[in-house]
């Protein structure tokens, strides 16, 4: 039973293996040790909860490794615990007003040029479909751009240096 | 950091840690005794809710210098007592809201 033990402390990640494996497993073989006095049934239970326990603590380490100790933080509905400098900034209604009625000013203008030099932009046929062949290299350059932040994130991720473990840490020292 | 209210296992776990370091066979023990044989641990629930606790700075790991196999022991620091006596206070004030309404119901 104690093998099974052992192969179940297998599925946790390396670290919490190398790090608690062996304390682990002491602890264990002195509850087992005073659980072998009692009965069947008690032994049965004892056993189950272990197991469970030991599947259950895999599974949390795991999700833990990849997403850091607080996943929540990745949610949207936790947006309310942001620290306010991650907040959408004030001045941006402000700017994306200003970009739109700048857009809008344009092709009035650019409009009312077209209308007064008629001689110049003839009326178009019917436009022909042509060959995309600009497609692939513009889908490579966002698979490229993609795979980069992908290798870029996952850096910082294992550095501990993302944005989730930046605003862990604020969101800590605020705690303080 | 550890959301709080505190889950009863890990308020179990720190209670423990609160009167003296304990080892993680000891603080199994001690947390089926205060529980009345409610709250059993396992090793896995153990060293999940230690690990957190380790990684959120509420408790701290040491050698055990009077144990002659060198066993790991835990405690708590400053501020995990801080946390839990805030915890506690919570608590507190909980208890006699319900104590007091109660009391009024009944009457």
């Amino acid at each position: 039973m104690m093998s099974l033990y052992q192969w179940l402390l297998w599925l946790y990640p390396a670290f919490h293996r190398r790090e608690y494996g062996e304390e682990m497993t002491a602890v264990f073989c002195e509850a087992r040790s005073e659980i072998e006095k009692k009965g069947a049934g008690t032994r049965a239970w004892f056993w189950l909860r272990e197991i469970r326990g030991l599947l259950h603590g895999a599974l949390a380490e795991h999700v833990r490794s990849l997403v850091g100790s607080h996943p929540w933080v990745l949610l949207p509905t936790r947006r309310f615990t942001m620290h306010s400098e991650f907040r959408f900034p004030k001045a941006t209604p402000i700017l994306m007003a200003l970009i739109l009625a700048g857009t809008v000013l344009a092709i009035e203008k650019a409009q009312a040029i077209s209308a007064s030099l008629p001689h110049i932009n003839p009326p178009i046929g019917p436009i022909q479909p042509e060959r995309l062949t600009f497609l692939p290299p513009v889908l490579l350059m966002f698979a490229v751009a993609y795979a980069a932040g992908l290798i870029g994130w996952m850096i910082l991720f294992a550095l501990k240096r993302s944005g989730v473990h930046r605003l862990s840490e604020m969101q800590d020292s605020a705690g303080r | 950091m550890q959301s709080l209210p505190l889950t009863e296992p890990v308020l179990l776990i720190l209670l423990s840690l609160a009167g003296q370091p304990r080892h993680g066979y000891s603080i199994l023990k001690d947390v089926e005794e205060m529980s009345d044989g409610r709250v059993v641990l396992s090793t896995g629930t153990l060293y999940g809710a230690l690990r957190r606790l380790l990684d959120d700075g509420w408790i701290e790991r040491f050698e055990e210098q009077e144990s002659s196999r060198g066993r790991q022991a835990y405690r708590l620091t400053a501020g995990g007592r801080r946390s839990l006596q805030t915890e506690v206070s919570r608590m507190k004030r909980l208890t006699h809201l319900a104590s007091l309404r109660v009391a009024r119901k009944e009457a």
